[in-house]
């Protein structure tokens, strides 16, 4: 059984006002007990409670820098929670930040075979795959030229192909494919309706709310890191696009 | 603990798969490819055993030359595994920004990618050694399995505690360059152990690497198995930098994705 539980979680970012300071600047100043780079403090999730069970379809909702995109990579393991506890049974994938995660100097084949291992492929389940996934992505010859040529959209069609040919048992997904082009979306859109059919639990972060509308059936609405709303998804989502059409000029 | 390494082991074919691409790269950069690699130490040899000779109380070149060698194809180790160690965790933060995969395998890659070089470098050494001094004492060769073993250990350790710090400090880069150059001369590679007496050479002999070049040196020069006291104090060195490495590691490896 696939879950998901969030007890009271908090997420804070300890941001230096420096990136990071230098070793000799850090002894001297323990030395004289200063502080030359103080933390600043940013809340990205404030006590989130949330529970979800096999077969549920969360839809996340938020104005941008609500928190979505950090909600997922807590829930992926990426970013321990500062406080709370989170609790995840389950294999997670995740689609986000796509075009991450390539070695430049590798080429196209290579690099299916890396990002295939990391989620846990082994080179004889690959070997049955590889074909499907090369032939989605429809790059053809440049599979053979190194990574670092690729232009954005090839990045995402060869990370998208990669990532989606796995069945995943919790999903989850990032707004990640702003950079594909239309005919790619429109292939890719379809193949996210069968992973979405085939996962057990998914999360996702969509600002298109007719996307979320279609696939999700609860909905939390993020603001500033908080939950200013959870429920069903018509009632949440009536409830955000009102409050967002009050905020936003009307478009005509 | 265990269900850590099994994490380490369940992505196996990632990591390999890395290790080989960047042997692969490294070898192809040059044209003399795996050749110039070994050519470094060898022509450092040569050059020293033009200059040293004359300093050193030392019978002839043809001793000298393999002692030189040992040590420096194992200094290259330890170079290789603390300065590319430093880059590790940024040439793995494509991966740990989207995988919440164990972050030692990214010092793995280091250590491993390494220790292939090394051993390729130390079948020079025998070769020039069997052509100098001759196949006696051969069967002591044995002894270099845990030895090597050991010096894994160590590369994986330094290439943990480099990355981690340079993660935090970013002047750790400059600062291991100078260490590096430091201990390059406070360790035994270009003078045989005992050359120096005195306060200066028990210093020296309290340097942990002393041990384990001591370790490679006693079956690759003399054909003699190494005392099992040089093997426990390389064990204890081994073991004391593997804990710190571990310790660091279960101390910041969930914070480090915020230094990246």
């Amino acid at each position: 059984m696939t879950s998901i539980e969030l007890e009271n979680v908090s997420l804070v970012f300890r941001v230096r006002q420096q990136r990071r300071v230098a070793l000799k600047d850090f002894i001297v100043n323990r030395m004289f007990s200063r502080s030359v780079n103080p933390y600043m403090h940013v809340r990205a999730l404030s006590n989130i409670n949330l529970t979800l069970r096999e077969g549920d379809r969360l839809g996340i909702v938020g104005h941008n820098g609500a928190g979505k995109s950090t909600m997922l990579k807590m829930l992926a393991g990426i970013y321990p929670p500062t406080s709370g506890t989170r609790r995840v049974a389950g294999e997670v994938s995740s689609l986000f930040d796509l075009q991450l995660g390539f070695e430049p100097e590798a080429s196209g084949w290579e690099n299916i075979a890396y990002r295939g291992y990391l989620q846990g492929e082994t080179p004889k389940s690959l070997k049955d795959k590889l074909e499907e996934i090369a032939a989605f992505s429809e790059l053809g010859e440049f599979l053979h030229s190194p990574v670092r040529h690729y232009s954005s959209g090839m990045l995402v069609r060869l990370a998208f192909s990669v990532a989606s040919a796995i069945d995943p048992e919790i999903l989850l997904v990032d707004e990640v494919l702003s950079a594909a082009d239309m005919a790619f979306l429109k292939k890719c859109r379809r193949r996210m309706e069968e992973m979405i059919d085939k996962a057990r639990l998914i999360v996702m972060v969509n600002h298109d709310l007719d996307t979320i509308a279609r696939f999700c059936n609860r909905v939390i609405w993020l603001d500033h890191g908080e939950i200013r709303r959870s429920g069903p998804t018509g009632e949440i989502l009536a409830a955000y696009s009102e409050a967002m059409g009050d905020e936003l000029p009307k478009a005509a | 603990m265990s269900r850590y390494v099994a994490a380490i082991w369940k992505c196996r074919y990632f990591w390999l798969s890395l290790v080989r691409m960047d042997l692969r790269t490294r070898y192809r950069r040059s044209v003399l490819g795996l050749g110039w690699s070994l050519l470094n130490p060898i022509l450092m040899t040569a050059v020293m055993c033009v200059v040293f000779p004359r300093f050193l109380p030392i019978a002839s070149v043809g001793e000298y030359a393999p002692m030189v060698l040992v040590g420096l194809c194992f200094w290259n180790f330890i170079t290789s595994s603390t300065k590319l160690g430093t880059q590790c965790l940024f040439q793995g933060e494509r991966y740990i920004r989207q995988y919440p995969a164990p972050i030692a395998i990214y010092p793995l890659r280091i250590a491993l990618g390494s220790s292939f070089h090394f051993s390729v470098a130390l079948l020079v050494v025998v070769l020039l050694r069997l052509s100098v001094i001759g196949f006696s004492g051969m069967s002591s060769f044995v002894s270099l399995v845990p030895t090597f073993l050991l010096i894994f250990v160590l590369g994986w350790s330094l290439a943990v505690l480099a990355g981690f710090l340079t993660a935090y400090f970013p002047d750790m880069e400059h600062l291991t360059d100078v260490g590096l150059q430091i201990l390059f001369y406070g360790t035994p590679i270009i003078y045989p152990t005992d050359a120096i007496q005195g306060k200066l050479g028990w210093l020296i002999r309290l340097n942990p690497l002393t041990t384990f070049i001591e370790l490679l040196r006693a079956p690759l020069l003399r054909g003699e198995f190494p005392d099992a006291s040089l093997y426990g104090a390389a064990a204890i060195s081994a073991a004391a930098i593997a804990g710190m490495a571990v310790m660091t590691l279960t101390r910041f490896e969930k914070k480090i994705i915020f230094q990246l």
